[in-house]
């Protein structure tokens, strides 16, 4: 108990002079994961959009095999990455490894089914009278499409904010493709995973509480935006 | 001729919903689709509106024949505007909800906000303007829904019953609102309805629809049953297990039987009268149609008669009093 006391004060110490180090770490893992959820976003609300929206031959396998996708493993996606861009792998020459390039690749394979699935459950929850009432006043196929995203932007925020919550979170792609390099590489959980085989927990309880501090701001701004949108 | 329909049917999996051989709809008439439950109503306005494809059949609209790809039918669709029965606003101001069929015809913001105004005082909704379109009764967003389609200008509006949801307060604003843009702004009015009595008050003529397929004259009294064979060998209809009705049909099994209310005698009760085709029951309701009397009477199921002035004076009935009724076979149909 003592332990875990005496931790947390010299993390709220850590915390509170600004320790360059941390401040390195969190600038790492916020500009990694900021960058791998907006590429996501960007294939997986579309993509999620065109098959809750549109019937096609395949549809429910596709959303089978995005729901399987759901439960990859991050140790597995940094394998699957190593092997393309190891030296050996046909993106060697490209020297991706150990870069945050590396860990955004590895990232946004984990959540683009994420914000898929998501966006796919927001889509289908809204209700077909607003399609019909776009069309039948006069929409676009285009406006339509708008008019159900604006309905259905509280599930697609929400799929967006728990898939940065997953990539800040995870160990496994940014240990394995990004190497826990000092002030390259090294991200809050990757920092957290060698202070602890260090024994020293100061440092990783600081970057625990800021990884706190990050999901409930996070999460208070997406109840800000439900409470003040919601007319 | 607004729409010519020549050999519409709309199947879903098994069940054809639908199945019209022809009907022509003239442009600046008030028509009154009428029909039971699960007749078709619904589906025949989805079509007409251009928003549900037909499985085969044809339509012509103001002489064009209707393709029914995308590019095409959104240019008729900004002619042809449909109010659903439970309009759903998009979730914003009732303001927006209004501007939304203007936004997407690029009508200038200037004209726009008087032209909001003017469709929302014709509903009489202007004061909720700005209220989110969210927290409106049933009845305020019937209106809004109505002005939403009102201010597009269309040609022709369709109403999936209007009136189905809303209070008699609202009824009567609703009805008058149908009324107005037809003879004030010329615009063509097809609405679905239950209601018989709307249908004649509103429409310039009355178009019956049952199971799918146009009618000469609505269907009323509609029961499911079972077709049986007694001892003595009279063929009757069981419904609900518990009314006993004769029949004159070759078909067996489960049918559906409408009994005409017309067809129907009512006298007062009488122990002896129990029968196949006559029954006891208890008067529910009396309402004036037209100068006629509607009576809904409980035989064990409710059972609508609709009595002549005259017969009705020769034997006049009263709310809760017990009366005999006379179903003779000719005014019962099996379908």
């Amino acid at each position: 108990m003592d332990l875990l006391f005496d931790s947390f004060v010299s993390a709220v110490l850590l915390l509170k002079s600004l320790d360059a180090e941390v401040c390195t770490i969190v600038l790492v893992s916020l500009k990694v994961s900021s960058s791998s959820t907006l590429i996501a976003s960007l294939i997986g609300i579309p993509a999620g959009f065109a098959i809750a929206f549109r019937e096609f031959p395949g549809k429910r396998i596709t959303i089978t095999i995005l729901n399987t996708l759901l439960a990859l493993p991050t140790v597995a996606i940094g394998l699957f990455v190593y092997a393309f861009i190891s030296r050996r792998g046909i993106f060697g020459p490209l020297d991706l490894l150990y870069t945050q390039k590396a860990i955004v690749i590895g990232q946004v394979i984990l959540i683009v089914p994420i914000v898929t699935t998501f966006t796919i459950a927001a889509i289908s929850r809204i209700d077909d009278r607003y399609r019909k009432s776009a069309m039948t006043l006069g929409a676009t196929t285009l406006q339509t499409a708008v008019v159900i995203f604006r309905e259905a932007r509280f599930g697609i925020l929400a799929a967006i904010i728990a898939s940065f919550g997953r990539v800040i979170a995870e160990v496994g792609i940014s240990m394995m493709l990004g190497g826990n390099a000092k002030g390259f590489t090294r991200t809050m959980t990757t920092a957290m995973a060698l202070e602890y085989d260090k024994g020293e927990f100061a440092l990783a309880v600081a970057l625990g509480l800021i990884l706190l501090s990050i999901s409930f701001a996070l999460n208070l701004f997406f109840n800000y935006l439900q409470g003040r949108t919601r007319v | 001729m607004l729409f010519e329909v020549k050999n519409l049917t709309k199947i879903y999996g098994n069940r054809k919903v639908l199945d019209i051989s022809e009907l022509c709809l003239e442009k600046g008439k008030v028509y009154g689709l009428l029909g039971p439950n699960g007749s078709g109503k619904t589906t025949l306005l989805e079509i007409l509106s251009f928003l549900l494809r037909p499985t085969t059949g044809e339509i012509v609209y103001d002489s064009r024949k209707v393709d029914f790809s995308a590019a095409f039918l959104q240019e008729l669709r900004r002619e042809v505007v449909m109010v659903e029965q439970q309009p759903i606003l998009f979730t914003t101001s009732t303001y927006k909800n209004v501007e939304f069929g203007l936004k997407v015809r690029k009508v200038p913001k200037k004209r726009r906000k008087r032209m909001i105004h003017e469709a929302l005082d014709l509903v009489a909704m202007r004061g909720f303007a700005d209220a989110s379109a969210h927290k409106l009764s049933g009845g305020e967003t019937q209106r809004v829904a109505i002005a939403r389609a009102l201010v597009c200008s269309p040609r022709v509006i369709l109403f999936d019953e209007p009136t189905s949801n809303v209070d008699i307060e609202n009824r009567v604003a609703i009805e008058g609102i149908l009324r107005d843009i037809n003879i004030q702004k010329g615009i063509s009015v097809i609405f679905t309805t239950h209601d018989r009595t709307q249908a004649a008050r509103l429409s310039d003529r009355i178009i019956f629809l049952f199971n799918g397929k146009l009618a000469s004259s609505i269907y009323e009294n509609i029961f499911s049953g079972l077709i049986r064979t007694d001892v003595d060998g009279n063929t009757y209809c069981l419904i609900h297990d518990k009314v006993r009705l004769a029949v004159r049909t070759d078909k067996s099994g489960y049918v559906k039987v409408s009994i005409d209310p017309r067809m129907i005698k009512v006298f007062p009760a009488m122990d002896n009268l129990a029968g196949d085709h006559r029954f006891v029951g208890r008067v529910m309701q009396l309402t004036d149609e037209g100068g006629d009397v509607r009576a809904l009477i409980d035989i064990g199921i409710p059972v609508s008669v609709l009595l002549g002035q005259e017969e009705y004076k020769q034997a006049p009935i009263l709310t809760g009093e017990q009366v005999a009724l006379v179903c003779p076979p000719e005014g019962i149909e099996v379908m």
